[in-house]
C-alpha cells in the first residue's frame, strides 16, 4: 500500500525551540495511526502541519499524491478534532455539524440529509437543538467528530481528544472511536501521550521524543521490540541491564555477562560478537519470581535475589529485587487465590528467572531515559537512588 | 496560519488619530503667535500669563477641593456598595441595587445635570460648591463601585477560607487579608473618581452657582470667549499633571503585586 | 432561620449607604424632571403653581423634530463608525503578547486622561477654516474652498467618534480576550475563508462586547451637549443644546424638563431592549 499521508523531512521551529526536526513519516490509507510521546515531543506540531495551521520551515506534506504544504487549512481535505472540541458556542448541535457544508454552499436539501445521517451515526438525533454548553464531555466529542466527518475528509486529525474526559468515559469513548473508524473507514491520525489509548486503537504507532521519531511500528512491535531505551521506558515498564557479550551460543543466542553475573543467555538478533557492549531491555512481566528454586533449563536465566520493595495491585504485584548490585523490577500475576500462594515478603530470599528470548537488545541506550520507569516506593528519609553515586 | 495585517494597520491609524490633536495642542502652547496662523517662534509667554490669572487659580483650588472631598465620600459609599453587591449577589435587593448603581454610568451627563438642578431648585437649595460636591459624589459612586466590584470578583475566595482555617475571625480576616488585597482596587477606584471629578463639565455646569467656578467651567468660558493660546498652555499643564498622577497610580498598583 | 434573617439585616445595612444616596440624588431628581415637565413656567424664570400639558404639547414643534432626528442619526452614525474602527483593534489587541497589549492599551487610554473639553477644543483648532487640515484637503482637491469642516453635523460626528472610541475599544477588547481563538481555527479547518470565519464565528462570539460598546457610544451621544456646542454650530444642534438653551438662555425650566423627558425615554428604549434580549438569551425556554 502506498503512503496516503506523507511527511517528507519536515522541520518546524518556534523561536529557539526546534519542535520538529527533519521528520519523515508515511501513513497508509485507512490506517489508524497514532503519534505517541510526552508533552513537547512535537506530536501536536506534526498534526498542525498536516492540518495547515503551521507551515513547515523545511520539508513537504503530501496527501494522496498532492503536495498540500502551501495550501491554507480551509482548502485541505483534512479535518481536525481539537482537544477542547472547539464547538461553536452560539450555534446548536445541528448548526455546528452543518457548518462545513454551509460554508461550502451546499443545497439546503443536501445539508439536511447529511446532518440527519450524522446525527444518527453519533446517536444524538434528539439533542440536535441543544447548545454546546448543555452537553456533556462525551456528547461534545461526538458532535466534534460528526462536524468533521460530514465533510468527508481524506484524513481525520485527532488532537488528544480523550484527554479532558474522566477514566470511565475515556474507556467508553475509546470503544466508540474504534467503532467509528471501522464504520467510516477513513485514515485517522491520532495524537496522544497516553500509551493505553495508542496501543488499543492503533494499527501503527510512531513514538516521538524531542522533535524526532524514535520508532514506528505496530503496537506489538513497539512493545516487545523497542529499538531505544526511550521507547522501552516510555511504553510500559522495563528493566535496563548493561552488559558485555562473552560468547556465542548455538546460532541464534549469545552469552552475556551482566554486572558480575556470568553466562546469561540472550537472543542475538543484532548479530553481536564477543566483546560487544550490549543493553538489554526486559519487561517485568517476563520475569518470574518464587521462593522455591525453579527447574534448570538450557535457555533459562536463573538468578538469586533479595526482595527490596513490593506493591500489591490486586491482580498483580510489583516486586523490586536486588541481585548482584542490580535492581530488577518483576511483575507477578496472581493465578490463584492470593492467600493460598506462598507469600513473598520483604527481605525474602527469592529466585528470579526469565527466558533467553524475552530479553531484547536495544539499538540505543540513554541513562536519562531511566527516569521514565516506575520507581519503587521510598521510605521517608531515604535518599533517591539517583542521588547515589554508582 | 498567516495573520492578516489589517487589524494592526487600523490600530496604528486610530492611534495616530488619537494623538494628532493633542500633539498640535502641546506644540502650539509654545507658539509665540497669537492667532494660530503658523509658527512664530518658541515662547513660554502663555505659561507666564497663565500664572498671573487669579481666576484660574481660584477655579483650580475649587476643583481640587471638590475632587478630594468627593473622592473620599464616593470611596466609602462605593466600596460598601461593591461589598454588598458581591457578598449578597443573588438577592432581589441586590439586583435592584446593581441596576441603580449601573444606570448612572450609561445615562448622558446632561440628564444627570438637569435632574439634579431640578432637585436643588425644587428643594430651594442654593447652588454653589456644596451642590457641585453632592453631584460629583453621585456619579462617582458608580465608578468606584464597579472598579471595586471587579476587583472583588477576581478575588480568590479560598484565600479567605485559608485565613479562617488558620484561625482568623471576621475582623482579622477583613483587616489582614481582605483590605490589603482590595487596596489596589480602592486606589484605582479613588483615582478614577478623582480624575472624573476634576474633569467633569456638564453636570457641574448645571449645578454650579454664579460664584463657584471649577477648572473645566473656566476652560469652557475661555474656549467660548477667551484666548486660545492660554488654553493650550493650560491644557498642556493639565495633561502633564494627569499623566504623572495616573502613571504613579499604575506604578503603585503594580508594585503591590 | 435566625441566620437567614441576620444575613438579610447585614445585607440591608451594607447596601443602605449607596441605596440611600442614589435614591435621593438619582431617582428622586429624575422624578422631579417628570413632575416639572407638567408644570407651567413662571415668567421670571421659575416654576409656577398648577399643572399643564402645554410643555409636552409644544414638543410637537417641527424645529424640535428636526433636532430630534439629527440627534438620532448623529448618534447612530457615530456608534456605527466607532464599532467599525474598534472591532479590528479589539481583535488585534486580544491576539498580541501581554507586553504589547498593555503598551497599546496605555497608548489608547492616555489621551483620555486629558480634559475632555480640551480635546474638543483641539479639534476646533484642527478643523478651523484657516487650519492645516482644511488647507491640505482643499489643496488636494478633495473638498471645495468654501466647504467648512467646522460648525456642522459632520464635525459633531467626527469629534463624537474621537471622544467615545476608547469606550468602544475596551469592551470589545475585553470580549475578544475571552474569545477562544481556536474556534477560528476550527472554522477554517471546516472550510471557511478568513472573512467568513470572522463574520460567522468571531462577531457572534463577542456579541456581548459589541452590544456594550454600542450602548457606550449611542446613549451618551444622544445626550451630547458640549460637542455640538463647541464644534456643531447651528446646523449641528442636538437635543442637549436645546435643553441647555431652555435652562440658561430662556430660563424656562419646565420646557427644559419636557425635552429632558423625551431624552430620558429615548435613552431608556435601547437599554430596556438590550436587557430584555439578554434575559431571552439566558432562558430560552421561557419564550416557548
Amino acid at each position: 500500500m502506498s503512503e496516503f499521508l506523507e511527511f517528507r523531512n519536515v522541520s518546524k521551529r518556534f523561536g529557539t525551540i526546534q519542535a520538529v526536526e527533519s521528520v519523515s513519516l508515511g501513513i497508509k490509507k485507512g490506517e489508524f495511526f497514532s503519534l505517541l510521546g510526552p508533552s513537547g515531543c512535537g506530536k501536536t506540531t506534526m498534526l498542525r502541519l498536516a492540518a495547515g495551521f503551521e507551515h513547515p520551515d523545511a520539508g513537504r506534506v503530501i496527501l494522496d499524491g498532492e503536495d498540500i504544504t502551501d495550501l491554507p487549512p480551509n482548502k485541505r481535505k483534512v479535518n481536525t478534532i481539537f482537544q477542547s472540541y472547539a464547538l461553536f458556542p452560539h450555534l446548536t448541535v445541528w448548526e455546528n455539524i452543518a457548518f462545513g457544508l454551509r460554508v461550502a454552499k451546499r443545497s439546503k436539501r443536501d445539508i439536511e440529509t447529511e446532518v440527519e445521517a450524522m446525527l444518527r451515526l453519533i446517536r444524538m438525533g434528539d439533542q440536535a437543538h441543544k447548545k454546546p454548553d448543555q452537553l456533556s464531555g462525551g456528547q461534545k466529542q461526538r458532535v466534534a467528530i460528526a462536524r468533521a466527518l460530514i465533510n468527508r475528509p481524506r484524513v481525520l486529525l485527532l488532537d488528544e481528544p480523550l484527554a479532558a474526559l474522566d477514566l470511565k468515559l475515556r474507556q467508553r469513548m475509546l470503544i466508540e472511536l474504534d467503532m467509528i473508524h471501522d464504520q467510516v473507514g477513513i485514515t485517522f491520525l491520532y495524537v496522544t501521550h497516553d500509551q493505553g489509548e495508542a496501543m488499543s486503537l492503533s494499527d501503527r504507532i510512531a513514538v516521538m521524543d524531542s522533535g524526532r521519531i524514535e520508532q514506528v511500528g505496530s503496537p506489538a512491535e513497539i512493545y516487545e521490540t523497542p529499538r531505544t531505551s526511550f521507547v522501552a521506558a516510555f511504553i510500559g515498564d522495563t528493566n535496563f541491564l548493561e552488559g558485555e557479550v562473552t560468547g556465542l551460543v548455538e546460532s541464534e543466542y549469545c552469552q552475556v555477562k551482566i554486572a558480575d553475573i556470568p553466562g546469561l543467555i540472550c537472543f542475538n538478533d543484532k548479530s553481536m560478537k564477543p566483546g560487544n557492549p550490549v543493553y538489554l531491555s526486559i519487561r517485568p512481566e517476563k520475569i518470574h519470581i518464587s521462593r522455591d528454586s525453579p527447574e534448570e533449563s538450557r535457555l533459562r536465566n536463573i538468578v538469586p535475589a533479595v526482595v527490596e520493595d513490593m506493591i500489591y495491585l490486586g491482580s498483580t504485584t510489583k516486586y523490586w529485587v536486588r541481585t548482584h548490585g542490580l535492581r530488577v523490577q518483576v511483575l507477578r500475576q496472581h493465578f490463584r487465590f492470593f492467600l493460598d500462594e506462598k507469600p513473598i515478603r520483604w527481605n525474602d530470599d527469592v529466585w528470579i528467572w526469565w527466558h533467553g528470548d524475552d530479553g531484547f537488545m536495544l539499538d540505543r541506550y540513554r541513562a536519562m531515559d531511566e527516569h521514565l520507569v516506575t520507581l519503587p516506593p521510598r521510605k521517608v528519609g531515604e535518599p533517591e537512588d539517583n542521588d547515589e553515586k554508582p | 496560519m498567516k495573520r492578516s495585517r489589517f487589524p494592526f494597520i487600523v490600530t496604528l491609524a486610530v492611534l495616530f488619530f488619537f494623538y494628532l490633536p493633542i500633539i498640535i495642542l502641546i506644540v502650539n502652547s509654545f507658539n509665540a503667535s497669537r492667532f494660530e496662523s503658523g509658527w512664530q517662534g518658541f515662547s513660554l509667554m502663555w505659561y507666564k500669563r497663565l500664572f498671573h490669572e487669579p481666576e484660574i487659580w481660584r477655579a483650580a483650588k475649587n476643583s481640587l477641593l471638590i475632587a478630594a472631598s468627593a473622592t473620599v465620600m464616593s470611596l466609602v459609599i462605593g466600596t460598601t456598595a461593591a461589598i454588598a453587591l458581591h457578598r449578597f449577589a443573588r438577592s432581589r435587593l441586590q439586583r435592584f441595587h446593581f441596576g441603580l448603581v449601573y444606570t448612572p454610568l450609561v445615562v448622558p451627563e446632561i440628564l444627570m445635570g438637569i435632574s439634579l438642578l431640578m432637585l436643588f431648585v425644587a428643594a430651594g437649595v442654593e447652588l454653589g460648591l456644596f451642590t457641585i460636591f453632592l453631584a460629583h459624589v453621585t456619579f462617582c459612586i458608580s465608578f468606584v463601585a464597579m472598579t471595586v466590584l471587579a476587583r472583588l470578583q477576581d478575588f480568590d475566595e479560598s484565600i479567605v477560607e485559608a485565613a479562617q482555617d488558620l484561625g482568623a475571625g471576621w475582623w482579622a480576616t477583613t483587616r489582614r487579608v481582605l483590605l490589603p488585597m482590595l487596596l489596589p482596587g480602592l486606589i484605582a477606584g479613588g483615582l478614577l473618581a478623582f480624575t472624573l471629578s476634576i474633569d467633569d463639565f456638564v453636570i457641574t455646569f448645571f449645578v454650579a452657582g454664579p460664584g463657584s467656578t471649577t477648572l473645566p467651567i473656566r476652560v469652557y468660558s475661555m474656549i467660548k470667549y477667551g484666548s486660545p493660546p492660554l488654553i493650550n498652555a493650560l491644557s498642556t499643564i493639565l495633561l502633564v499633571f494627569t499623566f504623572t498622577a495616573v502613571a504613579a497610580s499604575q506604578r503603585l498598583s503594580r508594585s503591590r503585586h | 432561620m435566625r441566620r437567614e434573617s441576620r444575613r438579610r439585616i447585614r445585607e440591608v445595612l451594607v447596601s443602605s449607604p449607596s441605596l440611600f444616596w442614589l435614591s435621593l440624588f438619582f431617582i428622586v431628581p429624575t422624578l422631579f424632571v417628570f413632575a416639572i415637565a407638567l408644570k407651567p413656567a413662571n415668567p421670571y424664570g421659575g416654576i409656577a403653581s398648577g399643572w399643564t400639558w402645554d410643555n409636552l404639547r409644544s414638543l410637537a414643534n417641527p424645529n424640535y423634530l428636526v433636532v430630534a432626528w439629527r440627534t438620532l442619526w448623529i448618534s447612530l452614525l457615530s456608534a456605527a463608525v466607532c464599532i467599525v474602527l474598534a472591532t479590528p483593534i479589539g481583535y488585534y489587541l486580544a491576539r498580541v503578547t501581554a507586553r504589547w497589549k498593555s503598551f497599546f492599551l496605555m497608548l489608547i487610554i492616555v489621551p483620555f486622561w486629558t480634559n475632555f473639553l480640551i480635546r474638543i477644543f483641539a479639534w476646533k483648532i484642527l478643523l478651523h477654516p484657516e487650519g492645516a487640515i482644511k488647507k491640505a484637503l482643499a489643496f488636494s482637491g478633495l473638498i471645495g474652498p468654501q466647504t467648512s469642516l467646522l460648525y456642522n453635523a459632520g464635525a459633531v460626528v467626527l469629534v463624537t467618534v474621537y471622544t467615545f472610541l476608547p469606550f468602544t475599544i475596551l469592551p470589545i477588547y475585553a470580549a475578544a480576550e475571552k474569545f477562544d481563538f481556536q474556534l477560528l481555527e476550527a472554522a477554517r479547518d471546516l472550510g471557511a475563508r478568513r472573512l467568513q470565519a470572522f463574520a460567522r464565528i468571531f462577531l457572534p462570539g463577542i456579541s456581548r462586547g459589541l452590544i456594550t460598546a454600542v450602548l457606550f457610544v449611542f446613549i451618551p451621544a444622544l445626550g451630547s451637549y458640549v460637542i455640538p456646542d463647541i464644534v456643531g454650530g447651528p446646523s449641528g444642534e442636538m437635543i442637549g443644546n436645546k435643553i441647555a438653551q431652555r435652562v440658561f438662555v430662556d430660563r424656562n425650566l419646565p420646557q427644559a424638563s419636557a425635552l429632558s423627558v423625551v431624552l430620558i425615554l429615548s435613552v431608556l428604549a435601547p437599554l430596556v431592549t438590550v436587557l430584555v434580549l439578554q434575559r431571552k438569551r439566558e432562558k430560552p425556554e421561557s419564550l416557548l
